[in-house]
C-alpha cells in the first residue's frame, strides 16, 4: 500500500498550488484538450469503463448516471457541481476546492462536455466563503484564458460555469433537494421518479456529480479507465479521500486506494487514539452511516461492497473514531439532535420522528428514562427509516434517504451499545 | 391499457393513473392529507403508503402511476402492476405515520370546529392507534391570523402544505409558505402579504384538520347538528356549486362543493360569506298593500285580488319585468301572464376576476342572466325608453332584491306608474315605491333551476325553511296567472312548471329536476 501515491492531492502541499499557472505546470487542462478532440459517448464510455462511483455518498456508478441523459431531448442539459459538503465528519471537498480547483473545474467541463451541457453551476455549502470567493478567481482565471465561455481552447464547444451559494441546509445536499434550491425554491426534495437525468434542474436533463467525483475525471481521461480500476476492488475502484477526525492524534484527510483498511488509516496515517485509550467505535461514512464497533472496525477494508455487508456503508468516507471514553448515549443524542435539526419537514416520520428521539434521549440522560424506553427508540427508528435489512434492500419511508439517514447510526448505536443506553435507566425501575 | 390488481380486483386502468386514483374510483379507501385532486402531487404525509409488489420500500399511492410494462416484467404473466392496500405491513404502517402526526396534536376535538368532519380524527378511528406512546412536552404554539378571515391553530396543523400550494397553484397569490425547518416548520404570512384574496376561504375547506379556520364560523356550531344541503351559489354568473350549512333557520355557512364543469373544487369569499347580508334585512312575510304613504298587510286572497285588479285596470299598458335573480321558472311564468315581458333593469356588475388557475369570478353578480335571457322572448335593451315609447301604466316587477339600488332614474320611471306590483322579499327600494309587495322567497330559500354564464343549468335547491307568509316564488306568480285567466292549467308542483317551460323552449326541452341533478348539465351546443 506504501507504494500509492496520492492522486488527487499530489501537489496540494505546494505554493500557489491553486493557481493556474501552477496547475498547468503539472498537465493541468491536457486532459480537457484531449477531450475537445473526442467524440462525448467515447468519454462516458471511459468514465464507465473505469467504473468510478460517486464520491459525494450514495456510490452510484458516474457513467452510468451520465447514459441516463436522454439523447433524443432537445431542452438544455445541466452539470451541477454538488459543492454542498454538510455530512459531519466530513471534509475532503473543501480540501480539493482550496487546493485543487482547476482540477475540480477540469473535470467538470469534462463532464459537461461529455453530456453536452452549456452552463454548469458549482452549488456550495454556504458557510464555504473563502472556497467560494477562491472558486470566483479560478473561474475568473479560467475565462482568461479560454478554459471557459466561447469556444474552450479553440473548440467549438462553450460552456458557462456559475457558482451558486447554499443558504445553510444540510438536505440541498441531497440532490433534488440541491435542484429545488438551486431554482430558488424551499429545499424540499424531490419524488423520484422522474430523476435528475431526466427531469432536473428547470425540469431539463441534469447530472449531479460531487466535487471529488469531478475531480478523478482529468485523471482518468490522461490514464485511462483500466488504470483507474487497477486501484482498489475492481466495483469500486480509485484513490479515495478519507477525512479522519475524532479522537486521533492526527486528524485530517488521506488519500488512499479504495479497500484499505481502516485499522491502518486510524493507527497509522492518523496516528492512533491519543493517550493509548481503546477504541470504541467508529463512524466509516458520515454520520449517516451505521457505527462499527472496535471488533468490526479492525479487520474492515473501506470499500462500498464489504462495508454494505457488515451493515453501514462508505458513504463520503468521513470516519469519525470514538474512543473509550465516550459517553454512546450522549454521542447517540449529538447524532439525533443533528438530524432532528437538519429534518426539512416535508414527510411526516421524519419531522416528528427525529425530534422524538432527541426528546427520549434527552429524557433517558436526564435519569427519567422507562424500561420499555430503549425498545421504543429502536421502532422509531424502524418507522421514520425503515427496518434495516441488506438483504432485502432498505424500506425507506421518505421522499429522500434522509429517514434512512437518521435511522441507521441511531438503531447502531441502541443496538450495538445497549448496555451503555441500559446504564441511564433509574435502577429501582430497572428492578421494578 | 395497464392491468391492475389492487387487493386481488382487477382493474384495467388508463395508463398514467395513479394508484390512489384508482382505489378511490372504485371505493376501496387509501387514507391521505396532502394529496388534492386540483393540486401538484407532493406524497409527503405518507399517509397513503401502500405495497406494490416488486419495489422494495411502500409506495405513495399519490404518486404511484399505473403504466404498461413489458411482458417479461409483468406479474403472473399479466399484471402490470399488484397492489396492496390492506396487508399488515400496510396497516402498521398506518399506524406508524398516525403516531407521529398525532404527537404533538393537542386532541382537542371537543373545542375544534373541524370535529366531526376531521381526517385526522376519522383516520385515527379507523386506521390508528388507541394510545399513545408520546410522553414528551408537546409542542405548544399560539394561533395566529394569517388574513383577516382566516386564523391558524399551528397545534392542530399536519404540515399537508395543501394550503401553501393552493395559494401558489390556485389563486397564484402565493401568500402563503412554509417557515422554519422540521419540527418547528409552521404555515406561516409575511406581515405586510396577509392571507386576504378573494379565494382565502377555501384554505379552510380544503385543509383536512381543524388547522386553518375561518373567523366567520369559529366556534359557533357542531358540524352535527348542522343541515348539509347541496346547492348553488347566487352572486355571480359563474354559479360555484355549494353546501348551505343552516340549522333552524339560520345560515352558518357555505363551503365549495364539488363541479369539475363550473367550479372545481372552491368558491370565492363573496359568494362564501354573501349570505350574511340577508341576515339584517327588512324582510317582508306578509303581502302588503299601499295605503297613502304607507303599507298594510292583508291577507293573501286580497293580495292577489288587488293584483289582478290593477293588471286587469289597463291590460294592454301593463308590463313584467323580469329577474336575473331569479329561476327560470319564475322568469317563465312571468313571461306566460305578460306575452311582452319587456326586459330587466340594468345588471348589477362588480369587477372580474379571473386566476391563473383558471378559477373565476364574474362581472356579472346575477346568477342567472343567462337563463333569463333564454326564457324571455324578448329582453329589450333599453328598458327605460320603451316603458316611455310603448306607454306603460302598470308594472309588475320580480324584484332582483337588496342588491338593487335604484337610482334617480328608475326612482322617478316607476314612481309615475299608476301601478306598481313587486314580488320581493325584502323592502328594498322597489318594494317601497310598489302598491302591492307580494312577499316571496330569498335567494337561499328559492328553489328551481339557474343557468351559469356557460350555458349549463343548475339546480338551486331551498336551504332554509319557508318563513311565516311567504310563497314560493313560482306559486305566487301561478296564483296569480290563474286568477287573471281561470281557463289557464293550473300547476301543482313546480315539477309541472319545468315541464311546460321545457315544452316551449327547445333548450330547456325534457329539463327536470333529476336531469338537472346535482352537477347540472350544459345547454351549449344545442342553442340554435
Amino acid at each position: 500500500m506504501n507504494t500509492f501515491k496520492p492522486v488527487l492531492t499530489e501537489y496540494i502541499d505546494q505554493k500557489d498550488c491553486h493557481t493556474l499557472p501552477f496547475y498547468k505546470s503539472i498537465g493541468g487542462y491536457t486532459a480537457l484538450e484531449k477531450v475537445l478532440t473526442m467524440n462525448p459517448d467515447d468519454i462516458t464510455q471511459e468514465v464507465k469503463d473505469s467504473n468510478l462511483r460517486g464520491r459525494g455518498g450514495a456510490g452510484f456508478s458516474t457513467g452510468m448516471k451520465w447514459g441516463f441523459i436522454p439523447k433524443d431531448s432537445n431542452k438544455p442539459k445541466y452539470l451541477i457541481n454538488n459543492a454542498d459538503e454538510s455530512e459531519p465528519g466530513t471534509f475532503k471537498d473543501r480540501l480539493l476546492m482550496n487546493k485543487a480547483p482547476h482540477q475540480m473545474l477540469e473535470g467538470m467541463i469534462i463532464a459537461a462536455y461529455a453530456i453536452g451541457c452549456h452552463t454548469s453551476f458549482i452549488y456550495i455549502r454556504g458557510e464555504f466563503y473563502q472556497e467560494y470567493k477562491l472558486l470566483e478567481q479560478t473561474i475568473a482565471e479560467a475565462y482568461d484564458n479560454n478554459i471557459l465561455g466561447q469556444n474552450i481552447l479553440g473548440s467549438n464547444y462553450s460552456l458557462d460555469v456559475v457558482i451558486h451559494r447554499g443558504a445553510g441546509a444540510y438536505i440541498c445536499g441531497e440532490e433534488t433537494g440541491l435542484l429545488e434550491s438551486l431554482e430558488g425554491k424551499r429545499g424540499w426534495p424531490r419524488n423520484k421518479p422522474p430523476f435528475p437525468a431526466i427531469e432536473g434542474y428547470l425540469q431539463s436533463p441534469t447530472i449531479v456529480n460531487n466535487v471529488e467525483t469531478l475531480s478523478c475525471l482529468p485523471h482518468i481521461i490522461n490514464r485511462g479507465a483500466s488504470w483507474f480500476k487497477s486501484i482498489g476492488p475492481e466495483k469500486g475502484p480509485g484513490p479515495r479521500l478519507f477525512c479522519v477526525s475524532g479522537c486521533v492524534n492526527n486528524p485530517g484527510v488521506f488519500e488512499e486506494p479504495m479497500g484499505v483498511s481502516l485499522k491502518d488509516l486510524i493507527f497509522d496515517r492518523a496516528g492512533g487514539i491519543p493517550d493509548d485509550k481503546q477504541l470504541k467505535a467508529v463512524f466509516p461514512g458520515g454520520s449517516s452511516s451505521a457505527i462499527l464497533t472496535a471488533n468490526e472496525a479492525m479487520d474492515v477494508m473501506l470499500d462500498f461492497e464489504e462495508l454494505v455487508e457488515k451493515g453501514s456503508m462508505l458513504g463520503s468516507a468521513g470516519i469519525i473514531v470514538m474512543d473509550e471514553t465516550v459517553d454512546m448515549v450522549q454521542a447517540c443524542l449529538n447524532i439525533a439532535r443533528f438530524y432532528a435539526h437538519e429534518s426539512c419537514g416535508q414527510c411526516t416520520p421524519c419531522r416528528e420522528g427525529t425530534s422524538w428521539l432527541v426528546m427520549m434521549l434527552t429524557r433517558l440522560i436526564n435519569g427519567d428514562g422507562k424500561p420499555g424506553d430503549i425498545d421504543m427508540l429502536l421502532e422509531i427508528t424502524d418507522n421514520i427509516g425503515g427496518l434495516i435489512d441488506f438483504s432485502k434492500g432498505s424500506f425507506g419511508k421518505t421522499i429522500c434517504p434522509f429517514g434512512e439517514a437518521v435511522a441507521w447510526p441511531v438503531r447502531s448505536f441502541v443496538e450495538k451499545f445497549k448496555g451503555e443506553f441500559m446504564e441511564y435507566l433509574p435502577q429501582e425501575k430497572v428492578v421494578a | 391499457m395497464p392491468l391492475l390488481k389492487v387487493d386481488g380486483k382487477e382493474f384495467e386502468v388508463e395508463s398514467g393513473t395513479t394508484v390512489l386514483q384508482v382505489a378511490e374510483a372504485n371505493g376501496i379507501e387509501i387514507p391521505h392529507y396532502c394529496y388534492h385532486p386540483a393540486l401538484e402531487i407532493v406524497g409527503s404525509c405518507r399517509m397513503c403508503l401502500v405495497q406494490v409488489e416488486g419495489m422494495p420500500k411502500l409506495q405513495v399511492s399519490c404518486n404511484t402511476f399505473v403504466s404498461d410494462v413489458s411482458s417479461d416484467r409483468k406479474v403472473d404473466g399479466k399484471y402490470d402492476m399488484v397492489v396492496h392496500t390492506q396487508n399488515d405491513l400496510v396497516v402498521q404502517e398506518r399506524k406508524n405515520i398516525l403516531e407521529f402526526l398525532l404527537l404533538n396534536h393537542p386532541l382537542d376535538c371537543p373545542v375544534c370546529d373541524q370535529a366531526g368532519e376531521c381526517y385526522l380524527q376519522d383516520y385515527s378511528f379507523k386506521f390508528g392507534n388507541a394510545h399513545s406512546r408520546f410522553e414528551e412536552n408537546k409542542r405548544v404554539r399560539p394561533n395566529e391570523f394569517l388574513g383577516s378571515q382566516i386564523v391558524i391553530n399551528h397545534n392542530r396543523c399536519i404540515m399537508c402544505s395543501q394550503c401553501v400550494r393552493f395559494t401558489q397553484e390556485i389563486s397564484g397569490t402565493s401568500e402563503l409558505f412554509v417557515e422554519a425547518r422540521g419540527y418547528n416548520s409552521k404555515i406561516a404570512v409575511l406581515e405586510d402579504n396577509p392571507l386576504d384574496n378573494l379565494l382565502a376561504g377555501n384554505v379552510a375547506d380544503i385543509c383536512p384538520v381543524g388547522a386553518l379556520l375561518s373567523t366567520d364560523y369559529i366556534h359557533k356550531n357542531r358540524i352535527w347538528n348542522l343541515k348539509k344541503q347541496p346547492s348553488v351559489c347566487q352572486d355571480c354568473s359563474v354559479g360555484c356549486n355549494v353546501d348551505v350549512f343552516s340549522q333552524t333557520d339560520q345560515i352558518l355557512r357555505l363551503t365549495a362543493r364539488e363541479n369539475l364543469d363550473v367550479n372545481g373544487y372552491f368558491m370565492c369569499d363573496i359568494g362564501r360569506y354573501g349570505f350574511h347580508r340577508y341576515e339584517e334585512i327588512d324582510r317582508v312575510l306578509q303581502p302588503m298593500v299601499r295605503k297613502g304613504d304607507s303599507f298594510e298587510s292583508v291577507d293573501w286572497e286580497t293580495a292577489i285580488q288587488k293584483t289582478v285588479d290593477l293588471i286587469k285596470k289597463n291590460k294592454s299598458k301593463a308590463a313584467g319585468i323580469v329577474s336575473p335573480f331569479h329561476t327560470n321558472e319564475s322568469n317563465f311564468l312571468l313571461g306566460q301572464i305578460f306575452k311582452d315581458v319587456l326586459g330587466s333593469l340594468p345588471p348589477i356588475t362588480g369587477e372580474e376576476i379571473t386566476y391563473p388557475s383558471g378559477f373565476r369570478i364574474s362581472a356579472d353578480r346575477s346568477p342567472n342572466t343567462r337563463g333569463m335571457n333564454d326564457i324571455c322572448d324578448r329582453v329589450v335593451e333599453d328598458l327605460a325608453s320603451e316603458i316611455e315609447t310603448q306607454g306603460i301604466r302598470t308594472l309588475f316587477i320580480l324584484d332582483d332584491g337588496i342588491d338593487r339600488k335604484l337610482d334617480d332614474k328608475w326612482k322617478k320611471i316607476i314612481g309615475e306608474m299608476d301601478s306598481v306590483i313587486v314580488l320581493s322579499y325584502a323592502m328594498t327600494d322597489l318594494a317601497k315605491l310598489a302598491h302591492v309587495v307580494l312577499p316571496g322567497h330569498a335567494p337561499l330559500e328559492r328553489e328551481g333551476t339557474v343557468t351559469n354564464d356557460k350555458g349549463r343549468i343548475q339546480w338551486l335547491r331551498p336551504s332554509l325553511p319557508v318563513k311565516v307568509e311567504s310563497k314560493p316564488d313560482w306559486e305566487i306568480l301561478m296564483l296569480v296567472r290563474n286568477a287573471l285567466d281561470k281557463k289557464t292549467e293550473h300547476f301543482v308542483e313546480l315539477g309541472e312548471v319545468m315541464k311546460k317551460m321545457g315544452e316551449k323552449f327547445e333548450n330547456y326541452g325534457g329539463i327536470t329536476f333529476f336531469k338537472v341533478g346535482d352537477q347540472g348539465y350544459s345547454i351549449n351546443g344545442k342553442i340554435s
